[in-house]
């Protein structure tokens, strides 16, 4: 069932990823496999792209915490773009705004990379 | 002509054999003349010309009665043939004797017994002579008859054996036996194709060394089919490698289950001579065996395996029952109920009262994030944090930021619990309480219901002051029938088939409806509402539930 799918591309130095359908417990190994691709190639800046998200658990959730960390450790960061109202509402009630960029669009967050240069 | 007695046959030759010696010792057709005669015409003679030409077809249809040969093995055979010799010439002397003059002695004594003697030896001359053949023909046969018969009773000693034993190693030791046995050949082994490559088991006849050996050939040079059984001649490859040293011929049948390939059966041969068709056959059915041996091994296997891990979520669903509170707390002002239902058999959620004094009430709604097994662990660990710092500070707050430090040390990276803590106040009537990225805290009013929704990060998101700095504590003034209801998403994600959410919304309208009843009776007509909207879905996340019903009329 390929509920969910996750795919790449960079916009200068930044990785984008778009995600797309369902993110939960059963999904979030192949999110898990995009984030180790981009440590592994050194990306660290990354935008991800929730336009096409449907739902989002809190298995999916944990995937962004387990990256964050590194990504920032590395002077990038992992932003968010794009989200649906239900998706964001179920971020803004964990509080992840606090923690996390939040953009209603992905060129606005990729600019934010680029102004921090 | 059915499954008529043999014996009937037999008796019948008896009696006519008795009969023809009778009717020529009464008719006198003797050739001496001799003896005590009733002389009769000659027009009697068909009498005993009948007789004879009865006994004679009778001796010829006993005769042919020899279709058990063909089911002797090789060895019965050749000592049936030397049986038959020795036979067939005893009774030819004997037959001999009887026309012998020297026997007129037992012809002037009774000729009718001279006759009999006769034909009984007529009737062993052919029907020994019948075998001698029939035996000599059946001879070069007897090999495959005997390999067949051999194979049938193997397969239904396996067919037994597979029955009543589900130990793999005992069944294809059995097998690999029999398939040497049954295809002539010198040596059999499994190769069972595990994740990591081929595994051998159950050798006979050659060493592990040359079975790894020949078998890794055999994989790596793609000489095996994954669904056919095939016959390979090592002795072609025989000067690059040395496999060919010992034995010379392989057969290699797949082990398959569901037209899976599981790994091999093979059956080797020493001696030059290759394989035959019908000997690869039988291979080859005997790895069929070998696969529902493997198949049988591991469902056996796995369904231990299966009941034994039932058995222990039995159990930590009993524990993660008693970590909840077994009854509600009981206050003359305060009506309480609770309900808690896992997804699974343990999950993430947990609630909990805490008796600070005789006037204040802590409470306590978590979810932890994930599901199954690894979400009751942390559960456990919550309940015990909660549990400690409601006994040492008495502001919600507080609570809140000293759980998140301690749940630094327990939670992984990916893990995080959302809560809410407050205390009821019993004297002053008040709820103070503080939510940690938890799901909004209903409190209807007396009007209607409102969604609070104080700011707090969820706990484990992050340990540092912008945790601190987030949480913020509420206080609500309660008034009579006013109503506080915790719950997790459970309820509201609860889906249909059309994979629609519960949502918010409804919620809030089976509360504003429901607003007079008992919060039990309230806490059933939420349930009933979720339940028949997710009726045709399955429960995906835990649901909890806790509601506190104020009533200032009592104090």
């Amino acid at each position: 069932m390929a509920d969910f799918d996750v795919n790449k591309h960079g916009v200068g130095a930044v990785s984008v990823l778009n995600v797309k359908g369902f993110l939960d417990a059963h999904t979030a190994p192949e999110l898990e496999n995009a984030f180790n691709t981009l440590l592994n190639e050194k990306q660290y800046k990354v935008v991800v792209n929730f336009k096409d998200l449907q739902y989002i658990s809190s298995a999916g959730l944990g995937v962004f915490m387990a990256y964050v960390e590194t990504m920032r450790e590395n002077n990038g960061d992992i932003k968010f773009s794009n989200l649906k109202d239900d998706v964001y509402n179920i971020f803004d009630l964990l509080g992840f705004p606090l923690l996390y960029e939040f953009y209603k669009d992905q060129t606005e967050a990729i600019e934010k990379y680029n102004q921090a240069k | 002509m059915q499954k008529k007695d043999p014996r009937l046959y037999f008796n019948t030759l008896i009696v006519f054999i008795i009969l023809t010696s009778l009717s020529a010792s009464l008719l006198n057709i003797n050739k001496s003349g001799n003896g005590i005669t009733f002389v009769l015409d000659d027009s009697y003679d068909f009498i005993y010309s009948t007789f004879l030409a009865l006994t004679v077809s009778l001796i010829f249809l006993n005769s042919l009665r020899v279709a058990w040969i063909a089911f002797l093995n090789k060895k019965q055979k050749i000592s049936l043939l030397i049986i038959s010799i020795v036979l067939i010439v005893l009774s030819a002397v004997n037959f001999s004797t009887t026309q012998a003059e020297d026997f007129s002695i037992v012809r002037n004594f009774s000729p009718a017994l001279e006759y009999f003697a006769s034909l009984v030896m007529t009737y062993g001359i052919i029907y020994f002579t019948v075998i001698f053949f029939t035996t000599l023909f059946h001879l070069p046969t007897a090999e495959a008859i005997d390999r067949k018969s051999e194979e049938l009773t193997s397969l239904k000693d396996i067919t037994k054996l597979m029955s009543q034993v589900f130990d793999f190693e005992e069944l294809s030791e059995t097998i690999t036996s029999t398939t040497i046995k049954v295809s002539n050949s010198d040596a059999a082994w499994i190769a069972i194709n595990n994740n990591k490559g081929f595994e051998i088991h159950s050798i006979s006849g050659i060493g592990l060394v040359d079975a790894n050996h020949i078998s890794n050939f055999l994989i790596s040079n793609s000489l095996l089919s994954e669904i056919e059984v095939k016959i390979t001649d090592l002795q072609l490859f025989d000067a690059k490698h040395k496999l060919a040293k010992n034995m010379k011929s392989i057969v290699s049948a797949p082990l398959l289950i569901q037209n899976r390939n599981n790994g091999y059966l093979f059956a080797a041969r020493k001696t030059s001579r290759i394989f035959e068709e019908e000997e690869s056959k039988s291979v080859n059915t005997f790895a069929g065996f070998a696969a529902v041996a493997i198949e049988n091994a591991k469902l056996f296997e796995e369904s231990i395996e299966k009941e034994r891990l039932e058995k222990e979520l039995d159990v930590a669903r009993d524990v993660q029952y008693k970590i909840l509170p077994q009854q509600t707390p009981k206050y003359k002002n305060l009506d309480i109920s609770a309900l808690f239902i896992p997804a699974f058999e343990v999950g993430g959620d947990y609630y909990d009262f805490f008796k600070i004094d005789e006037t204040k009430l802590g409470v306590v709604i978590a979810d932890v994030s994930g599901k199954g097994i690894e979400a009751a662990f942390v559960m456990a660990e919550v309940k015990g944090v909660f549990s400690a710092l409601s006994r040492i500070y008495d502001s919600p707050k507080e609570i809140m930021l000293q759980a998140n430090s301690i749940l630094e040390n327990c939670l992984s990276k990916k893990s995080f619990v959302t809560a809410i803590y407050g205390i009821v106040d019993t004297q002053k009537g008040t709820f103070n309480f503080v939510r940690a990225g938890h799901s909004p805290l209903y409190y209807y009013d007396g009007d209607k219901v409102q969604k609070l929704i104080p700011e707090g990060i969820g706990l484990g998101l992050d340990y540092t002051d912008k945790f601190n700095g987030s949480i913020k504590e509420m206080e609500i003034k309660l008034n009579n029938n006013d109503i506080i209801m915790l719950f997790t998403d459970g309820i509201n994600e609860s889906q249909n088939e059309f994979k629609e959410e519960f949502g918010y919304r409804r919620l809030e309208d089976v509360v504003n409806k429901n607003s007079i009843l008992s919060v039990d009776e309230l806490s059933n007509q939420i349930m009933t509402s979720v339940t028949l909207f997710s009726k045709n879905s399955s429960q995906h996340d835990d649901i909890t539930l806790v509601l506190l019903k104020w009533n200032s009329h009592i104090i």
